[in-house]
C-alpha cells in the first residue's frame, strides 16, 4: 500500500492533538483530563473553567483552525495561479486593504475626533471587509483589463504600497491612543472573537473554500501555465475571478477579524508539497489545510508563553516560525524543482 | 494519375491574421490557404518572425482570423467552445513551466483534463489512453519519475505523451526538438511521425531542423514574408527549387546532391583526387580554411588515410591546412 495513504490519518490525529494542546495552555492552569471530560460530558469541576474553555479557549482554538485552513488554501491557489512560489494570500493587496480601513476606522476617527469608545470587534471587521473589498475591486478592475497574469500581480503590488502609503499618512496626523490600537490590530489576535463572530468567520471560510473545491481540475491543468491550460479547456479567465473571489473571501475575512497573519499563507503549501511529495491538488488542498490549521494552533500555543498572563501577538509568532520556514526553503536547492 | 481521396483535418481560407496594436491593424499573415491532412507528418517551416506562432495561435482559437476562416470538422474554429476545441486538439508549447514533484504518469493523465469531471478523476477507460500514450512514446518505464529528474528529451516525450492522452485529431507541436541533442531530436520526429501514420492524426511541427525534416516530413509547408504559403512533400520543393524560399538572400542554396542547405560554393581552382567521399571532406576544410587556389593537385588515399601535396605527405587534414597556411 503507498505510504502517503497513511499521512492524511496521522495529520489528522496530530491536529486532534494540536487542539487539545491549545485548549490547555494559557494562563490558568486546568487539568488536561478536566478539559477532555468537561467537553466530552459537560460536566465542569469548577464554573469559572468552564467560563475560560468555552467562552475563551475554545472560540480561540476554532479561529486558528478556520485561519490556518483559509490562508493556506489562498496562499495555495495564489501559488499555483500565479506559478510564483513566493505568491501568497496577501499579493493582492487584501490585508493591506483590510488594513487600511481598519485604519480610517480607528486613525482618521481620532484625526477628525470620533470617539474611539465606539469601536468594538464588529467595527473593526466590517471596516476590514470594507478595507480588503475595496481594493480588491480596484485589482479586479484592472485585472478586467490585463491579460497575463504577471501584469496583475505587479498591479497587485502597486495596489499594496499605495495603500499602506495612506496609512502611513494616516497614522503621522492621529493621536498616540489610536496608534497603539492600530499597532496592536496589525499585530493580529485569534482570540478576540466571541461566539457569534466566529460563526460568522466560519461560514466565510465555508464559502470561501467553495470555489477551491469546485475547481481542483483547473487548478491542477493551471501547473502547466495558463497556455497549456487552455489548450486543455480550462477557462483560465474564468479561474482568475475563481481565485480573486475565494482568496478575496478568505484572507480578507481572515484579516478583517484576526488582523493580518503573514507567513502562514506562503509557507505552508510548500510544507504540504514537502510531506506529501505531490503536486496534484486533490491532496494538496486537504493537505495545505490541514498543516495550516495545525500551524497556527500550535503558534497560537507558542505565544501562550506559560505561566504568564500575556500572550505574544500572532502575527510576531507566525513570521518567527514562518521566515525561517521560507529561508529554509529558498536555500534548498531543489526548491524551485519542487515548486 | 489517380487522385488518392485523404482526410482534410484542418484547412484554412483566405486566411489574414493579424493583432490590433493601439487600434491600429497589423497584419502579419495574408492570403492564407492550407490543408492539414490525418495521418501525415506536416512541418511548418519558416524565417523567425514569418508569423508561424501566429499561425498556431489562430488554429488554437486564441485569435480570431481578421479575414477568412479555419475550418476544423466543416465548422469554423471560431464556432467551437474552449472545452470542444480541447477535446479535437492538443499541443505541445514552448513554455517550460514543469512542476518538480510531478511524476510523468501524472503528468500525462492531465491531457485527460478535457474529458474527465469536475475533480479530475480519472475512469479504467481514460487510465488505458494514459497506458496507451505512454507505450506509444515508450516512456512507459518512466512512470514514476518525477519531471525534475528526468532529462529534457524525456520530457518532452512525456509532453508529447500528455498531448497523444488528450485524444485529439489534431496535434500541434511548437519546436518540440529546440535545445534536444541529434539522436533525441531524430527519435521525437520519428515517433511523431510513427503517431501520425498508424493513429492517422494530424501532426504540425513548427521546426527550423531541416535536416531531420526532410528524413521524417510527409509534407512540408514553407511560410515566407508576402509569399503564399507553399505546401507539399519535401522531395518534391527540393526537386523542383522551391525550397530555396527558405532562404531569401544568394549567400545559401540547397543542395540537390547533398540533400541540405550550404552556403554558396565559390569559385574553386584546385583538384583533388582520390575517393569521392574523401574528396568531399578534404574540399569542406579548404573552403572553411578560405583556400580557393592551389596550383598542384592534392590526392588523397584510404586505408592508411594519407593526402599527397607538392611530394609532401600529411597524415590529417589538419597538417595539410596548417602548411597550406603558412
Amino acid at each position: 500500500m503507498n505510504p502517503k495513504n497513511y499521512l492524511f490519518p496521522i495529520a489528522f490525529l496530530i491536529l486532534g492533538l494540536s487542539f487539545l494542546l491549545n485548549l490547555s495552555l494559557g494562563s490558568v492552569w486546568i487539568p488536561f483530563g478536566e478539559i477532555v471530560g468537561g467537553l466530552v460530558s459537560g460536566d465542569w469541576t469548577k464554573t469559572s473553567w468552564e467560563q475560560i474553555i468555552l467562552n475563551y479557549r475554545l472560540p480561540k482554538a476554532l479561529v486558528a483552525i478556520f485561519a490556518g485552513i483559509g490562508l493556506s488554501l489562498s496562499g495555495l491557489q495564489m501559488q499555483t495561479f500565479f506559478r510564483n512560489p513566493l505568491a501568497g494570500p496577501f499579493v493582492l493587496g487584501i490585508s493591506l486593504g483590510a488594513g487600511l480601513g481598519v485604519a480610517i476606522l480607528m486613525l482618521a476617527g481620532s484625526a477628525l475626533g470620533f470617539a474611539l469608545s465606539g469601536i468594538n470587534s464588529w467595527a473593526i471587521a466590517t471596516a476590514g471587509i470594507l478595507g480588503a473589498g475595496l481594493v480588491l475591486s480596484g485589482v479586479s478592475l484592472v485585472a478586467w483589463r490585463v491579460k497575463d497574469s504577471m501584469t496583475l500581480l505587479i498591479v497587485g503590488l502597486m495596489f499594496g504600497s499605495a495603500v499602506s502609503a495612506v496609512v502611513s499618512v494616516l497614522s503621522f496626523f492621529s493621536g498616540a491612543e489610536a496608534l497603539k490600537l492600530y499597532t496592536v490590530w496589525s499585530m493580529g489576535s485569534l482570540g478576540a472573537l466571541g461566539w457569534s463572530q466566529v460563526s460568522i468567520l466560519g461560514i466565510l471560510i465555508a464559502l470561501g473554500s467553495l470555489p477551491v473545491f469546485l475547481s481542483i481540475k483547473s487548478y491542477n491543468a493551471l501547473l502547466l501555465g495558463e497556455n497549456y491550460a487552455r489548450s486543455m479547456g480550462i477557462r483560465t479567465g474564468q479561474m482568475r475571478w475563481v481565485m480573486i473571489v475565494s482568496t478575496g473571501i478568505l484572507a480578507g475575512g481572515i484579516t478583517a477579524f484576526c488582523g493580518p497573519i503573514a507567513f502562514l499563507g506562503i509557507a505552508v503549501p510548500h510544507l504540504a508539497r514537502m510531506v506529501w511529495k505531490s503536486s496534484d491538488h486533490r491532496v494538496l488542498f486537504p493537505g495545505s489545510a490541514l498543516i495550516g490549521a495545525i500551524l497556527l494552533l500550535l503558534c497560537d500555543a507558542v505565544g501562550q508563553l506559560p505561566g504568564l498572563a500575556s500572550t505574544l501577538p500572532i502575527n510576531a509568532v507566525t513570521s518567527l516560525v514562518g521566515a525561517p520556514i521560507v529561508i529554509t526553503l529558498i536555500l534548498r536547492k531543489n526548491f524551485s524543482k519542487d515548486f | 494519375m489517380e487522385r488518392i481521396q485523404k482526410h482534410i483535418a484542418l484547412s484554412g481560407k483566405e486566411l489574414a491574421l493579424g493583432y490590433f496594436h493601439q487600434k491600429a491593424k497589423k497584419e502579419i499573415l495574408s492570403n492564407l490557404d492550407f490543408t492539414l491532412f490525418s495521418g501525415e507528418l506536416t512541418c511548418l517551416l519558416g524565417p523567425n518572425g514569418v508569423g508561424k506562432s501566429t499561425l498556431i495561435k489562430a488554429i488554437l482559437g486564441q485569435i480570431h482570423p481578421c479575414k477568412g476562416s479555419i475550418q476544423l470538422d466543416q465548422r469554423s474554429i471560431t464556432d467551437y467552445s474552449i472545452e470542444e476545441l480541447a477535446k479535437r486538439i492538443a499541443v505541445v508549447l514552448t513554455d517550460p513551466v514543469f512542476p518538480g514533484n510531478m511524476t510523468v504518469g501524472q503528468l500525462v493523465a492531465l491531457g485527460r483534463t478535457p474529458h474527465t469531471g469536475w475533480s479530475g478523476k480519472l475512469n479504467p477507460a481514460d487510465r488505458d489512453v494514459v497506458e496507451k500514450a505512454l507505450s506509444d512514446t515508450k516512456i512507459t518505464y518512466l512512470r514514476d519519475e518525477r519531471l525534475s529528474e528526468i532529462s529534457d528529451g524525456q520530457r518532452q516525450k512525456a509532453m508529447i505523451a500528455r498531448a497523444l492522452a488528450q485524444d485529439g485529431q489534431v496535434m500541434i507541436l511548437d519546436e518540440p526538438t529546440a535545445h534536444l541533442d541529434l539522436v533525441n531530436r531524430f527519435e521525437i520526429m520519428s515517433l511523431l511521425r510513427d503517431i501520425a501514420h498508424a493513429q492517422r492524426k494530424a501532426i504540425l511541427v513548427v521546426t527550423h531542423d531541416l535536416d531531420i525534416a526532410i528524413e521524417t516530413a510527409d509534407r512540408f509547408w514553407l511560410l515566407n514574408c508576402g509569399t503564399p504559403l507553399i505546401s507539399g512533400k519535401p522531395e518534391d520543393l527540393i526537386l523542383s527549387g522551391q525550397i530555396n524560399q527558405l532562404l531569401p538572400n544568394n549567400t545559401y542554396r540547397f543542395s540537390l546532391s547533398r540533400g541540405r542547405m550550404e552556403a554558396e560554393e565559390p569559385d574553386l581552382n584546385f583538384k583533388i583526387e582520390g575517393p569521392q567521399e574523401l574528396i568531399f571532406w578534404v574540399e569542406k576544410a579548404l573552403i572553411k580554411a578560405g583556400i580557393k587556389n592551389l596550383d598542384s593537385t592534392i590526392s588523397v588515399s584510404h586505408k592508411p588515410f594519407l593526402i599527397r601535396h607538392q611530394e609532401k605527405e600529411f597524415l590529417s587534414v589538419e597538417e595539410l591546412v596548417f602548411f597550406l597556411k603558412h
